[in-house]
């Protein structure tokens, strides 16, 4: 078995790796919030993180489970580099880059590669002004949540299988602009805090002259339409110190629709999944330091996902909020 | 640091290593190919080989060109992109052309047993699948994941390329003599 061979294991997983990158923070800060979302009254946010995704099997295009083959065992490492700023007192910019390494073990053979993934920048409006995380609910407008609504260009900087690579297998982006527009709900009524995201996303069509290094007949190809929807909820612990430890678990689903080639839709193309996930923030008492470690789940069973690799993830990360 | 400066570093390192996906062409780089000779592309002569199916049973590849109307191999890592193409594959072409031999090609899990074992757990018994144990018939065809060979009942190559969303093997099967 080839190192090529080994190689291709991996680009399937860094075609679909979706980074669900751990952010801080909600609109008060402390960290709950699953974008990169400045607190209010912020000038500007540092997030690294780190993730390790494993992969697991997969669900075929009719939603059944399936192992992968005997002795197979592949790992992503990324490390997701964020930056917020704040433009005005209801305007923010935010920009993202993760750094993939793929590493993986098939029958004992050891394969690693590496690269760029796809970058993302965002614009944010906040559609309030007042902080509206609140400690007691006095009145109806104390329920108002923080809105946010945005839009994120991705950007194909990542290594794609229509790149010209040596061994055409060192993926670690999809190779297309996408352009999402987002909707982010926040309300805290301490110590409980919720959060809803929305995100539609549309990928813009490109020509393809060559897939995993070898040229093709050119054509035309657009992935489907995506969805995102994660619903979240937390409660935050304070300290005697006044630090705090805030305690979330969110479900997310993804939807992706057929792609077009040459405007035909693709029937081998669309995906779907389902995802639990677990995260612990720390936060000093003047919400400029927070670090957060969460772990992402897949149920591997029957219709859990469609046509995309069962993973799980856990990722460590640290931002720092500049008043 | 400035946010134009993060900008402006992001902005360079993936210009710098990623024009192909930022600023994509559509032009035709495909080699001029010679045809009539031994080898991968369209209308060459294709390379024969010989492998052990999960069944063990041997299959040759010129026995089984010259006995049917032609063969379609493809190369599987059993990855979701893989059963995509290969349910695809199945409900649309294979049963459609039961005179066309479709032979899958595991060029991954390095035994008959591991190759058999990812054949039942896909849920594609009732294909026939070749343990490429030691890449052969990967290295002659320059095959890699989703990789869809077509070969008549001549020998020649008719297709080499990825499944795609499989026109490109409805027509090359509807074309073969």
């Amino acid at each position: 078995m080839n190192k090529k061979a080994l190689n291709t294991a991996l680009l399937v997983g860094a075609i679909f790796a979706l980074p669900q990158t751990l952010y801080a923070a909600s609109c008060c800060g402390g960290g709950s919030a699953s974008s990169l979302v400045l607190p209010k009254f912020s000038n500007g946010m540092v997030d690294i993180s780190i993730d390790r995704e494993s992969y697991n099997g997969f669900w075929n295009k009719d939603g059944d489970y399936v192992e992968d083959p005997p002795d197979s065992e592949l790992t992503q490492w990324r490390v997701n580099v964020g930056y917020a700023h704040r433009l005005s007192e209801r305007w923010q910019v935010s920009a993202t880059l993760p750094y993939v390494w793929n590493d993986s073990q098939y029958s004992g053979i050891s394969s690693r590669t590496d690269g760029i993934g796809d970058a993302a920048v965002s614009v944010w409006y906040e559609a309030f002004d007042a902080i509206k995380c609140v400690w007691k609910v006095r009145r109806a407008s104390d329920l108002i949540p923080a809105a946010y609504f945005g839009a994120t260009v991705t950007l194909p900087t990542g290594i794609s299988p229509y790149d010209d690579v040596e061994n055409s297998f060192d993926v670690t982006g999809r190779g297309f602009y996408r352009l999402d527009a987002n909707l982010l709900l926040d309300k805290t009524i301490y110590p409980w805090n919720g959060t809803l995201a929305l995100s539609y996303g549309k990928y813009m069509e490109r020509p393809v002259n060559q897939e995993y290094g070898k040229y093709v007949e050119p054509y035309d190809k657009k992935l489907g339409d995506r969805k995102l929807v994660t619903l979240s909820g937390g409660y935050s612990q304070f300290l005697e110190n006044m630090d705090s430890l805030t305690y979330t678990l969110a479900y997310a689903y993804l939807k992706e629709e057929q792609g077009t080639l040459n405007g035909r839709s693709d029937p081998t193309t669309g995906i779907q999944k389902d995802s639990l996930s677990a995260t612990i923030a720390y936060s000093t008492m003047d919400r400029n330091w927070i670090v957060k470690m969460s772990f992402n789940h897949t149920i591997k069973e029957d219709g859990y996902g469609e046509n995309f690799p069962a993973t799980d993830t856990i990722t460590m990360g640290v931002s720092h909020v500049f008043r | 640091m400035s946010f134009v400066k993060i900008i402006t570093i992001l902005l360079v390192l993936g210009l710098a290593g990623c024009q192909d996906n930022l600023l994509p062409s559509d032009s035709d780089e495909r080699p001029t190919v010679v045809t009539g000779i031994l080898g991968n592309q369209v209308g060459q002569i294709a390379p024969d080989f010989t492998l052990e199916s999960t069944l063990n049973t041997f299959h040759t590849l010129s026995s089984e060109y010259s006995t049917h109307d032609g063969v379609v191999l493809y190369f599987t890592m059993w990855c979701p992109v893989c059963d995509s193409h290969m349910s695809h594959m199945r409900s649309t072409y294979i049963a459609n052309y039961p005179n066309v031999q479709f032979l899958i090609i595991d060029y991954v899990t390095g035994s008959v047993t591991n190759a058999r074992s990812a054949q039942v757990s896909g849920g594609y018994s009732g294909l026939t699948v070749l343990a490429d144990i030691n890449q052969t018939a990967m290295n002659l065809y320059d095959g890699t994941m989703g990789t869809t060979i077509v070969i008549d009942s001549l020998g020649i190559v008719q297709m080499n390329q990825d499944y795609s969303d499989g026109s490109k093997l409805g027509q090359v099967l509807s074309a073969l003599p």
